[in-house]
């Protein structure tokens, strides 16, 4: 696809329409009255279409459908759902391109991103199947003669999802293709930012719900302001798990409110991602992976490079090869859907607010900017959501660097001595989200990613913060809130651990050889 | 008064997008990672420990500067109306 993409033909074959039902319970939508939510790309500052939004008697039927739901989806047998999530990773594959250009032209991210981001979708679907068969409980060793001591995962019902603006639909599947192959149903509340790709990902599923009977309310999306779908969402003690990503001021409300009903969370919250770059680094493959993880996404991922520690032997030689690179991006900045283009808009004007104030931060507490800043204006730029991706050398200790912002300036920190010290350095932040280091010397690296290392939940060596695979779990601690998704052993917040001892005697024995007679 | 402290913070910005850096100036982020917080303007002022007569004297401010926009946007309207009556009058 190119310039050419005609995103009206993308919109009829995704089977979005003028003004959309914003809330299903799988293949039946519902025809709400709440208030009407216009999505407007940050491409081109165009309407692309409207959703009639979600009431609270709405929210209640959905909620009412996918209890009864979870009755029966939860002694279905695994690999039995899991063939659904097979086959919704297949109408992914077919429906890839136009998901993937939807995606660009609602979030603004470049259209490579849009697919790698519709291929994540893919992937977790594949991985959901092969553990479905997976699952495993453990069977232990009892003291007691004649008993079986075991613990099995059993299904916790319904998981509420709310996911963010930036991955529009790959977390909701990241959570979906686990919770439902785990036996849950789903309820999703996506940004209400990018409600359109989230009402077409359910259109690609929904010809496979209905081939496969699957119940009404095992996959449910509400689109709904925080009026109808927050405080009251969060409080609901139907919802067993609630997986939040997003920023860590609304992740702190969450994990206050459900943890008040004790319900559980999986929190994946914001990061202050730093990569360290070693006098013992190859410097060419650190520049490019860190440039990647700076401007990918126009900085706007959880896992984007926020600030790089460089030695002092090495800080000027590297600055210099990012304003170089810098200058080149800045050659390719414009339309996401252009092939040629590497950095696409922010989301929306409060994103540019945000990247504006961040620079005049950094100044005023004595940093200095040392590439880009600028909003971009004439053909092309109308919306104003174009800006050059910055570079400012910085200290850690700066308040705006402690703080995640969620647009393209990366700060260079100099670090001197070993590399304990970058490390310091590294974990002097609030969040905990992603770190790398680059480096070619083993003991740099091993320190690096061991005990006294990163206390990141990602801690990559000769690979950037960014563009994590699907098949090690994701999250981070500290602010970053501690949750896991995706892959490895993450299935497990899915479900409830169960301990069982199964009596084969015809005696009565207690544990720790307690006696209690009648007679 | 068209703002009210439990608007919101979600309703807010999108009907008064100036809203955002008023408060921001007050320390209050109303966007982070590029989505509204949760839950009304109360709730973000009482985060940042502002007092009761604090959060009313706020309230004010922001319908102030509301009124202050209207204003402001008017003259713009008038100017324009006002532009593409001289180039009428001109062309008559």
């Amino acid at each position: 696809m190119s310039k050419t993409i005609n995103i009206q033909d993308v919109l009829k074959r995704l089977s979005l329409k003028e003004i959309n039902e914003g809330v299903t319970t799988g293949t039946a939508w519902f025809d709400t009255e709440g208030k009407i939510n216009k999505s407007y790309s940050p491409v081109d500052g165009s309407l692309i279409a409207s959703v009639k939004t979600a009431t609270l008697d709405d929210y209640e039927k959905v909620m009412q459908t996918a209890e009864k739901a979870f009755e029966q989806w939860r002694m279905t047998p695994a690999p039995v759902r899991a063939e659904v999530v097979r086959q919704i990773g297949n109408a992914l594959r077919e429906a890839k391109e136009d998901l993937g250009a939807l995606v660009t032209y609602e979030m603004g991210k470049i259209y490579v991103e849009g697919l790698g981001e519709v291929q994540e979708m893919i992937d977790i679907c594949d991985f959901a199947v092969g553990q479905a068969r997976t699952m495993n409980g453990f069977n232990l060793q009892s003291e007691r003669p004649m008993h079986r001591l075991m613990e099995q995962y059993q299904p916790l019902g319904i998981v509420g999802i709310i996911s963010s603006f930036n991955f529009p639909v790959a977390v909701w599947m990241w959570n979906t293709a686990l919770a439902i192959t785990a036996g849950d149903v789903v309820v999703w509340k996506p940004s209400s930012k990018t409600p359109l790709t989230a009402i077409a990902s359910h259109k690609i599923i929904e010809k496979v719900l209905r081939k496969n009977n699957v119940p009404e309310g095992v996959f449910n999306l509400i689109i709904g302001r925080s009026s109808v779908m927050g405080d009251n969402f969060l409080d609901d003690k139907r919802v067993r798990l609630m997986s939040m990503t997003g920023s860590t001021a609304v992740g702190k409300r969450v994990g206050e409110r459900v943890g008040k009903r004790l319900g559980k969370t999986i929190l994946e919250l914001g990061g202050n991602n730093a990569v360290i770059v070693t006098p013992k680094a190859n410097l060419n493959m650190a520049l490019m992976s860190t440039v990647f993880g700076t401007v990918g996404t126009a900085g706007q991922r959880c896992t984007s490079t926020r600030r790089i520690i460089l030695h002092e032997d090495i800080y000027d030689e590297f600055k210099n090869k990012m304003i170089d690179a810098y200058k080149k991006i800045k050659e390719r900045i414009g339309n996401p859907l252009d092939p040629d283009v590497l950095v696409g808009p922010l989301h929306d004007i409060y994103a540019v607010n945000q990247f504006k104030y961040a620079i005049e931060q950094v100044q005023k507490e004595g940093g200095k900017m040392v590439f880009g800043g600028e909003i971009l204006e004439g053909p092309g730029f109308e919306t104003g959501t174009y800006v050059v991706p910055a570079i400012a050398e910085a200290e850690n200790h700066y308040e705006i660097v402690q703080e995640e912002t969620f647009a393209p300036i990366v700060y260079l920190i100099k670090y001197r001595g070993d590399v304990e010290n970058a490390i310091a350095i590294n974990n002097d932040v609030p969040q905990g989200l992603s770190s790398a280091i680059f480096t070619q010397d083993m003991q740099e690296a091993e320190k690096f990613y061991s005990a006294m290392g990163s206390d990141c939940g990602i801690a990559n060596v000769n690979a950037g913060t960014s563009g994590a695979e699907i098949g090690g779990a994701f999250g981070g601690e500290k602010d970053t809130g501690g949750g896991r998704e995706s892959g490895s052993d993450a299935w497990k917040a899915y479900m409830r651990r169960q301990t069982t001892t199964v009596n084969f005697s015809s005696d009565l024995p207690l544990a720790q050889g307690i006696k209690f007679d009648l007679d | 008064m068209e703002i009210e402290k439990d608007m919101t913070i979600e309703d807010l910005v999108e009907d008064y997008p100036f809203a955002e850096e008023f408060l921001r100036v007050k320390g209050i982020k109303c966007i982070r990672c590029g989505e509204p917080i949760w839950g009304t303007i109360e709730d973000a002022c009482k985060e940042k420990g502002f007092s009761d007569a604090e959060i009313d004297q706020i309230i004010i401010e922001l319908n102030k500067e509301l009124e202050q926009n209207k204003n402001q946007n008017n003259e713009q309207d008038n100017q324009h109306t006002r532009r593409i009556e001289t180039t009428q009058l001109k062309r008559d």
